[in-house]
């Protein structure tokens, strides 16, 4: 995980307080609501130009800091090698 | 075969229908109706064989409420929401607490109330700020809820705590408690609009249990209601309505047809064919979704992807919508004296109490705000 996705999921949590965001964060724990959710969603597409399909948006994606990551690193690892 | 036997369904209605007017207008528990489903066996419906239960499936739940809900909406409410109980019992409670329980469920003797309510979280069902210690195994429970169906009538409760240890009102358990292990205490009056006789009166519950009594993984009440608690509620609640809103259709049918009926409205009156089948199109409307949603809910393992979601969430405003409005379009038929009158015996002026309930009991306007999102969420509209 990023330093610049850590500090893009902390305003949606708004139980995290300053506790550190660690890859096991649970993210509805930390409250991520539906509500959330989509307003996490846009960001994430926006600052990492990405789009995240619809069937990746379960709660697995949603389920842990970490897995969120997963996913826009596999949506960008295309990218990445097309640039190399 | 005792009758008894033969239609514990029946019987049960025909006793829920014989106190429904004093239930209603005492606001008392229907404790007849409650002790017929105890000797029938109806308590048992959903209770799996293996524990000497009715082995019964989501059709025979909706199947059974929509027949109490013509009888008394509040029978048909405490009934669907004691089967969603049970069914998060069997299908997350640990095997001791299964066995524990689950047999006097089956034999009549446990009625299951559910605790979610918490002032101060806005009808929230996924967070607590009721938090629950530990100590060496044991759970102690300090429980204020402000709406508890039948609680005071309850053999055994499900609640919702903040999980042992949680670091956030997001990290919820689903706790069993029986009666015994529980002081509960009335903490108010309930004078409701309708749903009267369902007795959901202010409580507060205080006693310990084993922290096997926890239901499901520790913190995650989040799958139980993503699998069983909402699409239940939703069945169950979408169920009664439509039995209540069929009910009172069917009594109004009767009465056009009847002698006494023709006199006072021609049944060739175009206003009135209209009316009715715009009441008529509501419930079949509803019944179409309430059983599109029941092959959806059994079909698919896992529930939380927004097209199930949505579905799950559009039964449950939909049917309280279009079940009040039935009834309301009824009322109009019929007019002041069979529509608005609590003592005609068509009896419209209590399910349209009863049924105004519906979009509040889990506001419709929560449910609309999460389909937004989640409708965002599918740009493919996958449609369940």
């Amino acid at each position: 995980m990023n330093g610049e996705f850590v500090t893009l999921l902390r305003p949606y949590l708004k139980y995290a307080g300053d506790q550190e965001i660690t890859g096991d964060a649970r993210l509805r724990d930390l409250g991520l609501d539906s509500m959330r959710a989509i307003e996490l969603l846009f960001a994430v597409e926006d600052t990492f130009g990405v789009v995240i399909p619809d069937e990746k948006l379960t709660d697995a994606t949603f389920e842990t800091a970490r897995s969120l990551w997963s996913v826009i690193e596999e949506l960008r690892a295309p990218a990445r090698t097309g640039q190399a | 075969m005792s009758a008894e036997a033969a239609d514990p369904v029946g019987l049960t209605c025909r006793i829920a229908e014989k106190h429904a007017r004093e239930t209603d207008l005492a606001a008392t528990f229907p404790d007849q109706a409650l002790d017929a489903m105890r000797r029938t066996g109806l308590l048992g419906l959903m209770v799996p064989a293996e524990f000497g239960g009715g082995n019964g499936t989501l059709a025979d739940l909706a199947d059974t409420t929509v027949r109490l809900g013509r009888a008394d909406m509040s029978v048909a409410m405490i009934f669907a929401m004691h089967c969603q109980q049970v069914v998060a019992l069997s299908r997350y409670g640990c095997d001791k607490l299964r066995s524990q329980v689950l047999p006097g469920v089956a034999e009549g003797r446990v009625y299951l109330a559910s605790v979610t309510t918490e002032s101060g979280k806005g009808g929230h069902l996924l967070t607590s700020q009721s938090p629950v210690e530990n100590i060496d195994g044991v759970l102690q429970i300090c429980r204020e809820a402000p709406i508890v169906t039948g609680g005071m009538h309850a053999d055994g409760f499900l609640i919702t705590m903040q999980t042992p240890g949680a670091t956030s009102p997001a990290q919820v358990d689903l706790v069993y408690a029986a009666r015994d292990q529980l002081r509960v205490e009335p903490r108010g009056d309930w004078q409701p609009l309708g749903m009267r006789a369902t007795q959901s009166l202010p409580l507060r519950l205080t006693g310990s249990v084993p922290d096997w009594h926890i239901i499901g993984e520790p913190g995650d009440f989040r799958s139980i209601a993503t699998q069983v608690f909402a699409p239940l509620a939703h069945i169950g609640w979408a169920a009664a309505w439509l039995g209540t809103a069929a009910g009172a259709c069917s009594r109004v049918v009767q009465h056009l047809r009847s002698a006494s009926g023709r006199s006072h409205v021609s049944p060739a009156s175009e206003l009135l064919l209209a009316r009715l089948a715009a009441a008529r199109a509501r419930l079949d409307v509803v019944h179409a979704l309430l059983r599109h949603t029941i092959r959806v809910v059994e079909s698919q393992d896992d529930l939380s992807g927004p097209p199930a979601q949505l579905l799950i969430n559009t039964l449950k405003t939909q049917a309280a919508e279009d079940c009040f409005a039935a009834v309301n379009e009824l009322v109009e038929l019929t007019g002041l004296r069979h529509g608005y009158l609590a003592q005609s015996p068509l009896r419209l002026e209590r399910a349209f109490r009863d049924l105004r309930s519906a979009s509040l009991n889990y506001a419709n306007d929560r449910l609309r705000l999460a389909n937004g999102s989640l409708s965002l969420m599918d740009s493919d509209v996958c449609l369940a």
